[in-house]
């Protein structure tokens, strides 16, 4: 079991797809505990490429190719998780999408990517997206978090205007919000009243993780 | 001066520069593993067939940009704007919409390059205009950057035409297609930012993620 975690870990740390695929079938076919390898398996191996992204160590591709892995893994063992006895602990929902305006998308995408890779349940309303929208979808999935991005000094206010929205209808004090995008800064998100600001997608998770305290 | 439109672009994307917009820093592209060293040249491969660099420009009296002040005091200003096209950016969206994530962060970063290189073609056929009169050019700025407000990306479109080379601008100053880039250039004797085929040389965010560093 402790060969099967390893492999686990690495093939995402390889961000090796196949691999990836072939453990988490692997898993089914010899009726391993789905909660433990996707624990102690590949959540490990995605933490690690997090903290070597971090580092310095990995780059950009290589970041992607593991969320992708991970991805791949959680596909298969998600369905015959939620098929069995055992519990996984929400990670919690996030509403992301790039503010009206702007239909810079990458960015964004590749933090709905690490996120959903990190267990987080993911509403990706895409780019140019009417601040109601945020809203409208954070009430109807009670969604714990809105991750707003901005990649124009012109679109960022759309970014305080989702806040003063949800102020609007009472619903700012169940709602985390953080922002991102090239020009936004922590003195923007204090300025505008949200929650953190995070500057790539590896922040970004550590920052919902610590906003809705998830270790 | 009439406006110039510059077409059938040759670019051949800067293999490094892709590279480095990735996030890899100089010296270790020994370590790209061999899926990416794969997709990196695919991706290469079909930006090629995928851009149609072009760009118009216009010499003319700075204070000739309207509803902007900032280009007052220079006699000479070259106003550009160029792009790719759309085509390419419009794949990177639909590989990124079909969770085929790597290939498009990598070809959106080829795209980048394939702009800026655009900008750096125009940029060389000002430059040379310049030497023809004994003149010299300064680096690019850009709105957005520096001093010069995104809003006043709208003051360039009003001088400039960019729909001749099929670039539209949002009502939030954004240009589409998204690879484009809008510029300006001093043309005198004695610019005060001198042309730089290293663009950050000229730039004041010291800590920028993409700022390159100076080869010795």
């Amino acid at each position: 079991m402790k060969k099967h975690l390893e492999e686990c870990a690495q093939s995402v740390l390889d961000g090796d797809q196949d691999k990836a695929e072939e453990l988490a079938e692997l898993t089914l076919k010899d009726s391993l505990p789905v909660l433990e390898v996707i624990e102690h398996g590949f959540v490990s191996g995605i933490r690690e490429v997090g903290r070597l992204w971090e580092d310095g160590v990995l780059f950009l591709p290589e970041l992607v190719m593991g969320a992708e892995a991970m991805k791949k893994a959680m596909e298969i063992l998600q369905p015959a998780l939620e098929a069995s006895s055992e519990k996984q602990e929400k990670a919690g929902h996030v509403i992301i999408g790039t503010i009206e305006g702007d239909i810079h998308d990458i960015g964004k995408t590749l933090v709905a990517t690490m996120l959903s890779a990190n267990g987080f349940e993911i509403t990706d309303l895409g780019a140019d997206v009417p601040v109601a929208d945020f809203v409208d979808e954070a009430e109807k999935k009670n969604a714990d978090c809105i991750a707003i991005s901005a990649l124009l000094t012109t679109t960022m206010p759309g970014q305080k205007k989702v806040i003063d929205e949800l102020e609007n209808r009472s619903i700012r004090k169940k709602v985390r919000v953080l922002v991102g995008g090239a020009p936004c800064d922590e003195d923007w998100a204090e300025q505008i009243g949200a929650d953190g600001y995070a500057g790539d997608a590896v922040a970004a998770v550590a920052l919902v993780k610590r906003l809705l305290k998830k270790g | 001066m009439e406006p110039v439109i510059v077409d059938n672009i040759r670019i051949e994307p800067d293999r490094a520069e892709v590279i480095r917009l990735l996030g890899m820093k100089e010296g270790r592209e020994e370590q790209l593993t061999d899926k990416v060293r794969m997709e990196l040249e695919e991706s290469i491969s079909e930006a090629k067939k995928l851009i149609d660099p072009k760009g118009i420009y216009l010499i003319t009296a700075g204070k000739d940009l309207p509803g902007s002040s900032i280009f007052d005091h220079l006699a000479k200003v070259a106003f550009c704007i160029c792009t790719i096209g759309p085509v390419l950016e419009n794949k990177v969206t639909e590989l990124s919409e079909s969770g085929k994530l790597l290939k498009a962060v990598i070809l959106d970063s080829v795209g980048s390059v394939c702009a800026e290189a655009t900008a750096s073609f125009i940029d060389r056929i000002i430059a040379d205009k310049a030497a023809e009169i004994k003149l010299k050019t300064s680096c690019r700025a850009s709105p957005g950057y520096g001093d010069w407000n995104i809003k006043e990306q709208r003051s360039i479109f009003d001088l400039l035409d960019g729909s001749r080379v099929g670039v539209t601008l949002s009502p939030s100053s954004m240009m589409i297609p998204r690879k484009s880039v809008s510029f300006a250039i001093d043309i005198s004797e004695k610019p005060a930012r001198m042309r730089s085929e290293n663009s950050c040389r000229n730039c004041d965010m010291d800590t920028c993620a993409y700022r390159l560093e100076e080869r010795s």
